[in-house]
């Protein structure tokens, strides 16, 4: 039998089109639902901490006029606070990676560094007014970065994790993105001369550039 | 940036997934008429050139496996001895003193290369046909007679024949074993639509009226035998593959050797791919110019592409570890708070789409040689171990085109 080459086959370039898109056309759809969900699980997560930045609000109302009989109380639930906003905020930030930052997800982000720099001041008034002292630790980090810049970061968010493990409810660990655009946090990065990012603002007095040991770390603290 | 890389890996998805679709789904069409071949009806006389330098330890195993042919029209073997300086002549003179059919002709200086031997030796045959084999390559008997039925299609040129592993110790040669196998598969897939773009060296047959007129080999190539298809199907002539016709070759024991062979299969491929660049989608009566060409194109730009793109993956990911390693030296331990996350996004789900259908698409290929085929461990190995090793002679082929190390100018 002569084996002769079929006549339809360009049949076969035009069906294996239709299904090279069908599959595409799927990825993109089951791609485009997760990542979606993920962001909306991102998005809800911030959203959750609105109930809190206004809590934290009333919190700095009442600081300014509470006396120094309740600053126990007070210091004990700004720890609460900043732990739990830490530990939330770690989760988020593992999310957040897989996703770009897109505009919806930017403005959630930028809630949240505000949230966190009204604990800063929140803390900034408390050690002011009550005579107990506690150490406020601010990480402010680059939202971007190359590689080099990812791996300094990544060095110094471990060391930092691996401080606070060490020191527990003798320091508040504040990671802030420095570099989102909002007038608040360059206005305390200027008031404090920070100019390069990474960098660790240690009880409003020291400012350490780059990346530093627990032990260097811990020499500053009170 | 990063949407721009979503969007060139989603046209890498796209080509990548189309390929190995368009293979799967001509098998599907076609599987049934894998071994078939046309019977013999008219019988055409054929001579086998053998090209033999330096291989005194195989030739003598090659005319005698060749002496075994049971094509009875076979008239002549004719082996080439392209000044071996070792005792090559003397084993070929042998069989020549012995055997009627076996012709020695040896060429006034060494020619360098496969193609002027093959051609030097293709002056004295006289035969309808005109096939090659190699000097370690070992045709089984009905090898001939499972190809010669498709000549008898006046536009056939050539028919070649599956290329399989002899053999097959150690890592290299097993895994070269799958290779060669899915090669002759994917090969044999693209017969059914017309499109077989490489007649390999150990054995295809050639029409010599044909042969003679695309001026035989061309020796200026790296690659000989793609070139000399490619000149056929670019005159209108086709080439066939007779799945069912085995032969069996040694291939290279060592990286080394193996990384030589391919930068030489890369190059002779470029070479011709530029050679051949005017006929790129001009009018033909076969798929040549309309998707050969761009398919072969596509899979150097993909597989080059590829390969910067993971080495940008592993730049981002491990480099950040590797940039890390001055902090450890100062307590910081970068496995101690990472969790194992792995998101699932759009590009992943395309990537694990494609390489299912990679797993498939081996496969069905290993398993149409008849066995059980292969495991899903060695399947992935190959694709994941094996597989990425391409990147070497790939990369060297285009080191060498940079420095213009090659006969690039042809013609």
């Amino acid at each position: 039998m002569v084996y002769k080459i079929t006549q339809t086959k360009y049949r076969a370039f035009i069906e294996t089109l239709i299904l090279t898109l069908l599959i595409l056309l799927i990825g993109f759809f089951v791609g485009y639902f997760v990542e979606s969900a993920r962001t909306g699980n991102v998005v809800s997560a911030y959203k959750e901490f609105e109930v809190t930045a206004l809590d934290l609000k009333l919190q700095n109302y009442y600081y300014q006029i509470m006396d120094s009989a309740s600053c126990e109380r007070a210091i004990a639930q700004n720890f609460i606070f900043a732990d739990d906003i830490y530990e939330k905020g770690l989760k988020i930030e593992k999310y957040e990676q897989a996703n770009d930052l897109s505009e919806e997800l930017l403005l959630e982000k930028k809630k949240y560094v505000l949230l966190k720099t009204e604990l800063w001041l929140n803390s900034i008034l408390l050690k002011k007014k009550c005579e107990k002292p506690f150490n406020t630790v601010v990480y402010v980090y680059s939202q971007e970065g190359d590689v080099l810049k990812k791996a300094e970061q990544d060095a110094l968010s471990g060391i930092l994790s691996k401080l606070k493990e060490k020191m527990g409810d003798e320091i508040i660990l504040l990671p802030i993105a420095g570099n989102i655009g909002l007038d608040i946090v360059d206005l305390q990065l200027g008031i404090y001369g920070v100019t390069y990012l990474p960098s660790i603002i240690i009880n409003e007095e020291q400012v350490l550039e780059g990346f530093h040991s627990v032990d260097e770390i811990e020499a500053y603290l009170k | 940036m990063v949407a721009t890389l979503i969007w060139v890996y989603s046209v890498m998805f796209f080509f990548g997934i189309y390929f190995l679709l368009l293979f799967v789904v001509l098998y599907m069409r076609n599987k049934e008429k894998l071994n078939e071949f046309p019977p013999i009806t008219k019988e055409y006389s054929v001579s086998i050139v053998i090209p033999c330098f330096n291989a005194e330890k195989e030739i003598g195993e090659t005319i005698k496996n060749l002496l075994k042919t049971k094509y009875s029209q076979l008239k002549q073997i004719i082996v080439v001895d392209d000044c071996s300086t070792d005792n090559s002549y003397n084993v070929i003179k042998e069989y020549a003193d012995k055997y009627e059919n076996v012709l020695l002709v040896k060429t006034p200086k060494n020619t360098g290369c496969a193609a002027g031997a093959k051609n030097y030796g293709a002056k004295f045959a006289e035969t309808d046909l005109i096939g090659f084999s190699d000097d370690d390559s070992r045709p089984l008997s009905d090898a001939v007679e499972k190809m010669i039925g498709y000549f008898d299609e006046k536009k056939v040129a050539a028919v070649t024949s599956c290329v399989m592993v002899q053999n097959k110790k150690n890592f290299m040669e097993r895994f070269q074993d799958i290779d060669y196998k899915v090669i002759a598969w994917s090969r044999k897939v693209m017969d059914f639509i017309g499109c077989v773009y490489v007649t390999n060296g150990p054995l295809s047959i050639y029409r010599r009226d044909a042969f003679e007129k695309v001026g035989r080999f061309d020796e200026k190539n790296m690659t000989e035998d793609i070139e000399v298809t490619w000149n056929l199907l670019s005159r209108g002539y086709e080439t066939r593959m007779s799945y069912a016709a085995k032969v069996f070759t040694i291939v290279p024991k060592k990286l080394g050797v193996w990384i030589r062979q391919r930068v030489r299969w890369n190059v002779g491929g470029l070479q011709t791919l530029y050679k051949y660049r005017k006929t790129f989608l001009s009018k033909g009566e076969n798929l040549f110019s309309n998707f050969v060409m761009s398919y072969v194109a596509l899979s150097f730009i993909l597989a080059l592409f590829g390969f910067f793109l993971f080495l940008r993956y592993v730049y981002l990911r491990a480099g950040k570890y590797v940039l890390a390693i001055p902090y450890i030296f100062k307590g910081y331990n970068p496995f101690a708070f990472s969790e194992f996350y792995f998101p699932v996004t759009i590009l992943f789900i395309l990537g694990m789409a494609f390489l299912a259908l990679s797993i498939y698409y081996h496969k069905i290929a290993l398993k149409s040689f008849g066995s059980k085929g292969k495991g899903i461990w060695t399947i992935l190995t190959y694709i994941f171990i094996y597989r990425p090793l391409y990147t070497i002679p790939l990369i060297a082929s285009f080191y060498k085109l940079a420095k213009r190390d090659i006969g690039w100018y042809t013609k």
